[in-house]
């Protein structure tokens, strides 16, 4: 029978799934980051995010720069924004992981915690953020938002507000509603 | 009536004269005038009454003494003309008149042959006898008037020249009547005539003298001496003195006398031509396996050219001239094929005549061989004589281009077809390199012809795989060659490269002078049709790997499907005896080079180390075991397990599929794997249970049986070994595997009768073991064809991802990679889809196809309704 000698090899094999999914493991952050680990890291988030097959969220870097991405959502089913399709922003710092990326709508959204710039209110985005998030979990994320905003603290007042009657917000969010071309 | 110019002496008219005349005179002169119109009348009526002659000749005379001299002779040629008209060539065509249509000489019957014979010889001997008659005429004619001169001292007397300018230009009267009056069917006439004799005179030479035209078919390497000296004392004077070509010399003669030579002598060319390409046709036919250029010439000395020779010299063409030049000669007729000749200088008609012979008796074989050459190359090597004869004559008719059109047609009619297999393709295309490189070494030609394959095998998706079995497998790939173990391709190749560099070694090593000046001497120019982008002859040397190689278009790809098969190779073996693949690799690495080669060397390292490895770890564990000495139980010890051990990521994809195995391997494994652990530390073992192979021994109650099936069927069969009848939801459970693998799978032991199916109410299978062969009395039945099951079932099952598998891995990723960047940028040129591409897709696979390549993927995409292509953008299609 044929065996295969897994040993010193075992981590540049690229058909183990260790390499393809980034690492899960929470932050010990040393200091120094160099750009090359970035680099892979966001090579490997692409990766992962092409062949996972999510389609409803989608990612991808700019032409020239894998620092900015521009991702798509759609609105989840049997959510008033079912139907819809919204274009983001991600751009990357240069110690991603460990800080955030800063995320906004490109396409206007009625939403009460997206502000009329396309700013987000998300805490995973700031003060709850962890290297363990990668560009799907926080695309994910703000698919989620869509259909379940936190009225509490709202950027869109007007949107919070109209929240509650899902018929008329329905109606804005179409009459609102400008994609992309 | 009229005397203007009647001194030929005076060049000037000597209008005195006229005045000179008186009425006495004239009458006279014109009583004179018309004895003499009756005298001639008389005599050309042909009562040959001579008592005329005298009367005719005093005739003349007196006129003559009046100068009228001109105008008796013109009025005599007019007369004979009219009369030859009259007489002569009206009756000698009306003899044809019966074959004037022209379907009669089709029928060739051997009495109307015999029957047109005789016309002819009548014909001619009638006409000729007018001809002689007349020039009797004319001769006396001729005397009368030198008598006249004689007489009169005044007059130069007459001369040689005078005469022969009345008789020639009697002779050009005789046959521009003949011409003129020609019927379209003589012509045709002719050539059955000569066609007819040369038959007859060829039957004759090939029974009468010994001349065996068979004979030199089967040994025609010493033709040139036997026909040499055969012939002198042979063939030479038979045809000399044949009765039939002294009539067939006869009629030429007659037919020249009456001003038809070139129309005789096109007769008997387009017959004898006619025979030559009937004999071309006989010998060359479907034969391939001889040579037949050699008998060809022969016979065309033997038969047209004594027959020429005899006729010519019957003739009294055959005149010498001195010594032939050389720029007549043939120049393909190396020996002395003059020298049975009797006189041993030829005429310079008879080597024109060689030479037009010998050059339509090239083209005729050449458009023969052309029209085969399909079947030709088929056959080859076997039919390698009829491509050097296909050579030769190519070398002297030049119509190279003929060859390239026509094979390049058969080739798609034949040959490009969906119902050629690709081993067939790939066989004749090496057929045709090996065999065109005989015809035209700088391979010119053999680009031309080869394209057209290598554009239809691109389509073919099992090329490659093709190319790497028939490169590097004995059997060349054939399937049905299995038994034979020939020497692979390559073996082949490296072979000839071998001899090729020994000889191109020679070169270099005798780089004196007198070499180079040789090389200069022999340097030959580039066929017409050379493209001179190609470089120059040498470096376009013929290298039939480079074309091999030419069709896939990268070394790289013949290299990985190398490997894919090679690893299945490995795998698939149980013996660690890899000597033929370490051969095969070094040859492949003289090709392709060491560094292409590196991960197939690896493979078999691994093969290599593995037997050491191997044997390390039965003699240890054997060791640290014998005092526990419990293995006894199952009868399953180390000596039955062998393991290849194999570096993974140098080893194409392999196919991992989950699998039960009994408790007591699973131990044997497990301790095996220990033990590696402890001689190689940190290493560790990870068994690829699916792979490998079982040997097995099964005990009925009445039988024993062996086999040697994989893992999976062996551990699918064990299971019954506790518990004889298992359903397959259940069995697939214990081994492991999905229902349906197992359903497949299991049909193995059905088909051999170990097993029976039966379908329970629940919708379930069921199998159960037959345990003696009284209860099924199908299973002989089967044992058969069950073998062949097997071979396509692992087929299917093989244990390495082929390469389309991986290429197809490989498109998915670029795929959704293009998905995705469109998804989020709407709508991307193609170059921009690239550069993307080539920027973000750097894993593995990483993206590495070219613009070309990426269009027609694209192209496919599109095809599938998943892309939209609008004014050179690409869209998702929602």
């Amino acid at each position: 029978m044929a065996t295969v000698n897994n040993t010193h090899h075992q981590d540049s094999n690229p058909n183990t799934p260790a390499a393809a999914a980034p690492a899960k493991q929470t932050v010990p952050t040393p200091k120094a980051v160099d750009t090359q680990s970035v680099l892979k890291r966001l090579q490997s988030e692409l990766m992962a995010l092409m062949m996972g097959g999510d389609s409803e969220i989608s990612a991808f870097p700019e032409e020239d720069n894998i620092f900015c991405w521009k991702g798509t959502i759609t609105g989840s089913k049997d959510t008033v924004f079912e139907g819809t399709e919204y274009k983001l922003s991600l751009s990357f710092p240069s110690d991603y992981p460990y800080k955030p990326p800063k995320v906004k709508f490109e396409t206007a959204c009625f939403h009460p915690n997206v502000d009329v710039y396309g700013n987000i209110c998300l805490d995973i985005l700031q003060d709850k953020w962890s290297s363990a998030y990668d560009v799907r979990t926080i695309l994910l994320s703000i698919q989620s938002l869509l259909g379940e905003p936190n009225i509490s603290s709202p950027l869109n007042n007007q949107a919070a507000s109209l929240w509650g009657n899902q018929e008329e917000y329905r109606k804005m969010v179409e009459k609102l509603y400008k994609p992309s071309a | 009536m009229a005397a203007t110019d009647s001194s030929s002496s005076s060049p000037m008219c000597n209008l005195s004269i006229l005045d000179s005349l008186d009425e006495i005179l004239v009458g006279e002169m014109t009583d004179s005038w018309n004895a003499f119109c009756l005298a001639t009348d008389t005599l050309l009526g042909g009562d040959s009454d001579l008592s005329f002659a005298s009367d005719f000749v005093s005739h003349v005379r007196n006129l003559c003494s009046r100068g009228l001299e001109k105008l008796i002779v013109e009025h005599f040629l007019c007369s004979m003309e009219d009369i030859f008209e009259k007489n002569g060539a009206s009756r000698f065509w009306k003899h044809f008149d019966a074959y004037s249509n022209s379907a009669v000489l089709d029928m060739e019957k051997l009495d109307q042959q015999g029957e047109m014979q005789d016309v002819l010889h009548k014909a001619l001997e009638e006409i000729l006898s007018e001809k002689q008659y007349q020039e009797k005429c004319l001769l006396m004619l001729v005397h009368a008037l030198e008598m006249c001169r004689e007489n009169n001292p005044n007059e130069q007397t007459y001369s040689e020249s005078e005469r022969n300018y009345l008789f020639s230009k009697y002779q050009l009267t005789v046959s521009s009547v003949l011409m003129a009056s020609l019927p379209r069917h003589f012509p045709d006439v002719l050539h059955w005539y000569f066609k007819g004799r040369l038959e007859e005179l060829s039957a004759m030479t090939a029974t009468g003298c010994d001349y065996d035209n068979k004979l030199h078919v089967d040994d025609g390497m010493d033709l040139d001496c036997k026909t040499g000296e055969m012939d002198i004392d042979g063939t030479h004077t038979i045809l000399g003195n044949n009765k039939l070509v002294r009539n067939i010399g006869e009629v030429v003669r007659d037919l020249r006398s009456l001003g038809f030579t070139s129309i005789a002598e096109d007769a008997y060319a387009s017959a004898i031509f006619l025979l030559l390409k009937a004999k071309v046709h006989e010998l060359a036919g479907d034969e391939f396996r001889f040579s037949v250029l050699e008998s060809i010439k022969g016979w065309i000395q033997a038969v047209p050219l004594q027959f020429l020779h005899a006729l010519l010299s019957y003739l009294g063409d055959s005149k010498s001239y001195g010594s032939p030049s050389s720029g007549l000669k043939s120049p393909l007729a190396s020996h002395p094929s003059f020298r049975y000749y009797g006189t041993g200088i030829p005429s310079e008609g008879l080597v024109r005549w060689q030479l037009r012979l010998e050059y339509f008796a090239y083209e005729t074989l050449q458009d023969l061989r052309i029209a085969k050459l399909f079947e030709i190359i088929v056959d080859y090597p076997d039919s390698s004589p009829a491509i050097e004869d296909l050579k030769q004559c190519l070398e002297y008719t030049g119509q190279h281009s003929k060859l390239v059109d026509s094979f390049i047609a058969a080739l798609k009619y034949r040959l490009l077809t969906a119902g050629a297999s690709t081993n067939d393709i790939l066989h004749q295309y090496v057929s045709t390199i090996k065999a065109l490189r005989t015809i035209d070494p700088a391979g010119v030609f053999l680009e031309a012809v080869g394209e057209p394959i290598r554009e239809y095998l691109r389509g073919r998706k099992d090329t490659i795989k093709c190319i790497v079995t028939m490169l590097t497998d004995g059997a060349g790939g054939n399937p049905n060659g299995q038994g034979s173990t020939g020497d692979s391709l390559l073996e082949e190749l490296n072979r000839d490269e071998e001899n090729q560099e020994n000889s191109g070694l020679d070169d270099d090593v005798n780089t004196d002078d007198k070499q180079a000046w040789i090389n200069a001497q022999s340097w030959e120019p580039d066929p017409v049709e050379a493209d001179p982008l190609k470089g120059g002859r040498y470096r376009r040397k013929v290298d039939i790997l480079g074309m091999i190689v030419g069709i896939i278009g990268s070394k790289d790809q013949l290299v990985n499907e190398y490997r894919v098969m090679l690893a299945e190779k490995l795998l698939n073996k149980s013996d660690y005896d890899i000597d033929s693949e370490i051969r095969t690799m070094e040859l492949l690495k003289i090709h392709f080079g060491e560094s292409s080669m590196q991960r197939c060397e690896i493979m078999l390292n691994d093969l290599i180390d593995s037997k050491r490895t191997n044997a390390n770890i039965k003699t240890t564990i054997k060791q640290q075991l014998q005092p526990v000495a419990d293995i006894g139980e199952h009868e399953l010890s180390l000596d039955n397990l062998n393991a290849t051990i194999i570096s993974s990521n140098f080893w194409p994809p392999i196919q991992d599929e989950a699998l039960n195995i009994p408790g007591p391997v699973e131990q044997l494994l497990s301790d095996y794997a220990k033990r590696f652990h402890e001689i190689k530390t940190p290493r560790k073992l990870l068994w690829k249970k699916n792979l490998g192979t079982v040997k097995l021994e099964l005990q009925f109650e009445d039988r024993m049986l062996q086999f040697t099936v994989t893992p999976l069927h062996a551990s699918i069969i064990c299971q019954f070994e506790d518990q004889t009848s298992w359903t397959s939801k259940n069995l697939a459970a214990a081994v492991g595997v999905p229902v349906d693998v197992l359903n497949r799978r299991i049909y193995f032991w059905i088909n051999k009768g170990i097993l029976a199916e039966s379908v329970e109410e629940s919708g379930d299978h069921k199998f159960t073991l037959v345990e003696s062969l009284v209860d099924s009395g199908k299973s002989g039945v089967n044992s058969g064809s069950c073998e062949e099951l097997l071979v396509g079932d692992e087929d299917a099952e093989r244990s390495v991802a082929s390469v389309e598998d991986q290429l197809r891995k490989e498109m998915t990723v670029y795929e959704k990679f293009i998905t995705g960047m469109l998804t989020n940028f709407g709508s991307m040129a193609l170059e921009r889809i690239h550069n993307t591409l080539k920027m973000f897709c750097i894993g593995d696979p990483a993206y590495d196809k070219s613009l070309q390549q990426l269009q027609s993927f694209l192209a496919g995409l599109v095809a599938e309704e998943k892309l939209e292509l609008r004014d050179g953008m690409y869209f998702l299609k929602k």
